[in-house]
């Protein structure tokens, strides 16, 4: 299978990884855990109010949008991730890179407002356990912070949750991925990586909805 | 922009709709009917009773988008048409459930694949549930009325590669396959029913039944979600809702009751049990939100030697029920085969995946074929189906155990699906699973297959067919309403939509919501005005 990685990477962190993953076994230790770590995120001074206008970008060139949902710890956690998450898709040159990934991570916010509050609580306990540094070394067994850590070692991060036995973190990589796909291959601007054409052309020719002033 | 548009011209001339985010002070109307939520259940409803000269309150609680916002863009789409702009889950997320949150509901979004109800089904309602009033001859009349209502009739048209591949490998085994009836008038072919249809082709509600609702004098509040149902002494008194802001996610704060002689609940499976929980409405047996059905899916994909443009074309047009009813009504889990559209956002979040190998696995987008198996649930006393139940905030949440009788019927149609693919002359296979490779040849995708894990998350499970939950019978003791949706112990209260199911459909569902609430409105109507 091609996406199988050598064993030194699945096992990076031995040391405790056996009895987090007894405490994690059932679901709903896994869910009271997440719960916990949300609190005491919150406790410990996380920077749990969305990042607004407010955020680590200053690349970038354009500093309109305002964040309703993700953290500024949420959106380094995301520089982060998506080079390993969509990879090769990205563009080489670092200023367009830069902005792909702005965009992207954007897209990801705007997404998640619309999830309504149920969905949106899920995800907080999600990125609070991977943001905070006992869980994010214990749990995901990510050694430096996100802001240091290199594509390299996020994959290994995402392929340790995508083989994992436990469903809880097979429930994470699949709640990481989707929403950083469908924020990515779904706009326009990559749609030529999945070769998708776009609407047919003679339809947005003659629908009224795309007329100027519709 | 021209005023060619349904709904844009009844606006013109003067359709009472009211959105809930103009709303600025609490307020209170009245009318014979209130129906609560707008898709195939509540537009049926509505259109029967204005029709039938009752005065009608439409409540829904997503917001009204019609041709002017149906640009065939995906990220628009699922943000704003559907549940939890396309984020809702089971309870312990292991199943993807798609569904409509829009004027139209479901049926704004759906792929217009209509299908009577099974007869097997029926014939098994009336032994097991004792609803012997919808045996296969009673509902006739329904369904063609149903038909002729929303121009329901076998697509003509060609079916597109990606349909066409199912065609051949079933052609090639053996096995059955037929055209799929559509409800759709002077359809472009263009493929993007899931996002909104851009031409008004598509007959779903937003095209026929709420415009004929609104034209007799029906009145819409949109983006205004139904908290719940007040009751006095034995009756429900008044609906109390809260208006949505512009973004429909957020309460503006803004609250309107409602008062009726007769409430409908049309909110679906999954939001009508909410409602009834949120409401307390009596429920000596704890029957509300219980058996509630999803006609399971799971999926491979294909890569074909030639191009296959998955994302044109009349989403579903061909079918195969070879593995459906075949093992009897409450055998084995059966199946239905068909195929999904695929757009790169839908496919981006199906394909399970990251880094290099997503790329990859995208980039063959335009000759990838997939194929769909719907699991017929609730049959047999193994399928039990999931629980509804109020999480803190009120809002409704599916707990769905998947039990070992659905993973076999499950891994049964994955050696099927594959099978299918190989002989319809695919390169390579893939099971939508996590730990899945590409496949090269049937016999390694067997093997594969024969190992293959099958365990909450890491099969990917789908759904976009929610039944159930209010279920209907002839003993109170296990069901909510009876077989005219009327409520067991509240007068005036019926429930027409896909929540009063007692098991799946076996079918997409669309056409039996259609027909039973067309057959209960009428019923109500005359009731209401003698
Ligand atoms: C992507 C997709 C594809 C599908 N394809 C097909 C197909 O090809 N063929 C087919 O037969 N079926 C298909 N279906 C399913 C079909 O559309 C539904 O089974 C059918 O519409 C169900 O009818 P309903 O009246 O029960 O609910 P819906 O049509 O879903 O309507 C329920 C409405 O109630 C509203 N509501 C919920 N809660 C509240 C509340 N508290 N207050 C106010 N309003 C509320 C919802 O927003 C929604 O608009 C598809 C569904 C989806 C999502
Ligand atoms: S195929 Fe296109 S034109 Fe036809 S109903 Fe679907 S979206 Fe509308």
């Amino acid at each position: 299978m091609s996406e199988t990685l050598p064993q030194s990477v699945q096992t990076e962190a031995p040391a405790t990884a056996m009895d987090r993953r007894s405490f994690l076994r059932t679901g709903l230790g896994g869910a009271l855990f997440l719960g916990t770590v949300s609190v005491t995120a919150g406790l410990s001074g996380c920077a749990s109010a969305p990042a607004g206008r407010d955020y680590p970008m200053p690349e970038a060139m354009d500093q309109s949008y305002e964040f309703r949902f993700l953290t500024r710890d949420d959106i380094v956690l995301f520089k982060a991730l998506l080079p390993a998450m969509v990879g090769p898709g990205l563009a080489e040159e670092q200023v367009v890179r830069r902005q792909q990934i702005q965009a992207t991570i954007e897209r990801i916010d705007a997404g998640i407002h619309q999830f309504g509050p149920a969905n949106q609580k899920e995800l907080r306990g999600l990125f609070d356990l991977l943001n905070f540094g006992l869980t994010r070394v214990t749990v995901a067994r990510v050694w430096s912070s996100w802001e240091n850590v290199s594509p390299e070692t996020a994959h290994a991060f995402l392929e340790r949750w995508r083989t994992s036995g436990i469903g809880l973190f097979n429930n994470g990589y699949i709640a990481l991925t989707k929403v950083s796909n469908v924020a990515f291959y779904g706009h326009p601007d990559h749609w030529h990586l999945s070769g998708y054409p776009g609407p047919p052309g003679f339809a947005v020719d003659s629908l009224p909805q795309f007329k100027d002033n519709a | 922009m021209s005023l060619t548009d349904r709904i844009a011209r009844g606006l013109e001339a003067g359709w009472k709709v009211t959105d809930g985010a103009t709303l600025t002070h609490n307020q209170t109307h009245e009318a014979d009917v209130v129906v609560i939520g707008t898709g195939a259940g509540g537009g049926t409803t509505a259109e029967i009773l204005a029709r039938a000269g009752l005065s009608v309150i439409l409540v829904e609680e997503g917001r009204l988008y019609y041709q002017k916002d149906f640009k065939m863009n995906e990220l628009d789409a699922y943000a704003s048409l559907y549940q939890e702009g396309m984020s809702r889950v089971t309870k312990d997320g292991a199943i993807a459930v798609l569904q409509g949150r829009c004027v139209g509901g479901s049926t704004t979004v759906n792929w217009t694949s209509s299908f009577r109800t099974p007869d097997p089904t029926l014939n098994h309602w009336a032994s097991r549930f004792g609803l012997d009033d919808l045996s296969p001859d009673a509902m006739r009349l329904w369904f063609d009325g149903r038909e002729e209502r929303h121009n329901i009739e076998p697509w003509v048209t060609d079916p597109n590669v990606n349909n066409d591949i199912l065609r051949q490998g079933c052609e090639a085994l053996g096995w059955s396959w037929e055209v799929i009836p559509r409800n759709v008038k002077g359809c472009w072919n263009l493929g993007y029913c899931g996002v909104g249809c851009p031409t008004n082709a598509k007959q779903g509600a937003l095209t026929t039944t709420i415009p004929g609702a609104l034209d007799n004098n029906a009145r819409l509040f949109h983006g205004l979600r139904a908290d719940k149902l007040v009751m006095k002494q034995d009756r429900i008194d008044h609906l109390q809702a809260s208006a949505m802001a512009a973004d429909g996610v957020t309460p503006s704060g803004i609250t309107v009751e409602l008062k009726a002689k007769h409430f409908v609940v049309a909110a679906s499976a999954i939001g009508s049990p909410g409602l009834l929980l949120r409401s307390d409405i009596p429920d000596p047996h704890n029957r509300i939100g219980k058996r509630t059905f999803l006609h399971p899916v799971n999926a491979t994909i294909a890569e074909m030697p030639d191009t296959v443009d998955p994302y044109y074309g009349a989403p579903q047009s061909i079918y195969s029920d070879e593995f459906n009813f075949s093992r009897g009504v409450d055998g084995p889990a059966g199946f239905k085969l068909e195929v999904p559209p695929l757009h790169p956002a839908m496919s981006a979040g199906v394909v399970p995946g990251h880094g290099e190998q997503q790329v990859s696995d995208l980039s063959k987008l335009p000759r990838m074929n997939s194929v769909i198996a719907l699991l017929r649930d609730g049959f047999h006393p193994d399928s039990p189906g999931g629980t509804v139940s109020l999480r803190d905030d009120g809002s409704p949440v599916l707990d769905y155990p998947v039990t070992d009788y659905l993973w076999a019927g499950l891994k049964d149609a994955f050696y099927k699906m594959a099978e299918i693919q190989f002989a319809a002359g695919a390169k390579q296979v893939r099971l939508m699973h996590l730990d899945s490779p590409w496949y090269t040849t049937w016999a390694d995708t067997k093997a594969g297959i024969d190992k293959l894990t099958m365990a909450p998350h890491r099969v990917r499970l789908f759904t976009a067919h929610q039944m159930g939950g209010c279920g209907m019978g002839n003993n109170p003791e296990e069901s909510v309403v009876n077989g005219f949706g009327e409520h067991h112990q509240v007068t005036n209260l019926s429930i027409h939509d896909a929540s009063v199911f007692p098991t799946s459909i076996g079918a997409n569902p669309q056409l039996s919501v259609y027909a039973l609430a067309a057959r209960n409105s009428t019923r109500l109507a005359q009731k209401l005005r003698s």
